[in-house]
């Protein structure tokens, strides 16, 4: 018991108590709930892996989306975390390819560019096929810087960089809406069909 | 439960449990404040876009007496300075010195001059977005800032005696925060810093001059290098530790003249 408390207490935002409570509901837990919880928990290092290509995570490497076949190789589209990708697909708009930098730039949590794949990124852009890279990090002050360092990085290639919009949210209200975002959504605005 | 309204300056931003975001703010009056915006990582109806560092804010919070820690109830962007997002070495400054305030702020309203520490963050934040950073600018803020949090190095007279420092050179005292005269100069030891008078003259007009016209004032090369390690061994002693966000701004300051 001891034991599971210490682990439990190592994983991100559980404390002492928080532990104690998860270990003795597992300890009154119906036996096959724990058995699949340990059994998962065993499996997810040997049984995931970081697609050697877009670092997604997955099953195997190459990921199930760079091993797909139909998918648009000239268009690669810039995302933080596995998450967000996993977001966009939900959205089925999107057909390119994905590139996980894993993070975004935040100097004061001391997250540089060294700990973000854009090396890589700029090595896949060189290695050619890709013709248009959308910077699809989260619009908020740290996304936005990266998408702005990426593009710097990606200038010497010469290849198409482009930002996803911003704009009003489904079931927003101007009313409650920051002025910045009601700026662009104007600059943004579409034709009416 | 008190209620504070007013102007606020995002710091930092810190998710907090499943749904809550923590972020401390700079306000005039009161220095730095933390916050807790319940579900803010949920309804974005309350704080749409707002919570993001260097937003100036208009906010209402509700503190419970003897307790530091505020409620934010709402919060309204003023300017959320994008200029500062869209160059990495803007960027780069910028949270460096929103990382300096955030450790050096005083906590919650018990330091005087508290406006005078917003009105800098707030003009610093707006010229980082118009100059161009270079080291230059990196010594000057940062010097400012430390005048601003009420930490002015002494540049015009000896801290020990008062008499004006003369001569090409002097030397300069980190823990006694100040310049030495001469006579001083000779008897201070080993761990004094050796100044040319014409780079105390530089920073001692900075230190006057307005954020917007310290791109007006020239130091380079062997003065460059000699102010920004007075400032950097003054920063040291007052913080006691390397900022995260100092070797990010560091390299993206090398090579730019
Ligand atoms: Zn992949
Ligand atoms: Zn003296």
């Amino acid at each position: 018991m001891q034991r599971l408390v210490e682990s439990l207490r190592r994983l991100p935002g559980i404390g002492e108590k928080s532990a104690t409570r998860l270990a003795y509901f597992l300890l009154g837990a119906p036996e096959d709930l724990v058995g699949e919880l340990s059994e998962a928990i065993g499996r997810i290092k040997s049984e995931t892996a970081i697609c050697e290509r877009c670092f997604n995570l997955g099953e195997r490497s190459p990921c199930k989306i760079c091993s797909q076949p139909g998918r648009n190789q000239s268009i690669l589209c810039v995302v933080e975390e596995p998450a967000d990708l996993a977001a966009i697909e939900q959205s089925q708009s999107f057909q390119g390819l994905y590139h996980v930098l894993g993070g975004a730039l935040s100097p004061i949590d001391g997250m540089g560019p060294e700990n973000l794949r854009i090396k890589e990124l700029v090595a896949r852009v060189r290695a050619g096929q890709v013709e248009e890279v959308i910077l699809a990090t989260n619009p908020n002050a740290e996304g936005d810087a990266t998408a702005h360092y990426a593009a710097e990085c990606l200038a010497p290639a010469g290849v198409k960089v482009t930002r996803i919009a911003y704009g009003m949210p489904l079931g927003g209200d101007l009313e409650y809406a920051d002025h910045v975002t009601v700026g662009r959504s104007l600059e943004n605005r579409q034709l009416v069909q | 439960m008190a209620s504070l309204e007013g102007e606020a300056i995002v710091l930092r931003v810190v998710e907090y449990g499943e749904s809550d975001l923590v972020a401390h703010l700079l306000m005039p009056e009161i220095g730095r404040l933390t916050v807790i915006a319940k579900h803010a990582r949920k309804s974005r109806r309350r704080f749409p876009g707002s919570l993001d560092i260097f937003n100036h804010l208009t906010v209402r919070i509700s503190r419970r007496r003897q307790s530091d820690l505020g409620f934010l109830e709402q919060a309204i962007l003023r300017s959320p300075f994008l200029n500062l997002r869209h160059g990495v070495r803007h960027y780069a400054l910028a949270s460096y010195l929103v990382e300096l305030l955030d450790r050096m702020a005083p906590e919650a309203g018990v330091a005087p001059d508290m406006d005078r520490l917003f009105d800098f963050a707030l003009s610093a934040l707006g010229v980082i977005g118009e100059l161009e950073p270079d080291l230059k600018l990196r010594c000057f803020m940062e010097l400012k800032a430390f005048d601003a949090l009420g930490l002015r190095p002494e540049l015009e007279q000896c801290v020990r005696c008062g008499d004006p420092p003369r001569g090409p050179k002097v030397g300069f005292s980190v823990p006694e925060g100040g310049v030495l005269c001469g006579v001083h100069s000779l008897a201070g030891g080993s761990n004094l810093l050796s100044v040319h008078l014409g780079t105390l003259r530089v920073l001692r007009q900075a230190l006057i001059y307005d954020l917007k016209h310290l791109g007006r004032l020239g130091l380079s090369g062997e003065a460059l290098a000699e102010a920004s390690n007075v400032v950097f061994r003054f920063q040291r002693f007052h913080l006691g530790f390397e900022l995260k966000s100092e070797r990010f701004l560091e390299e993206s300051l090398r090579g730019v003249a």
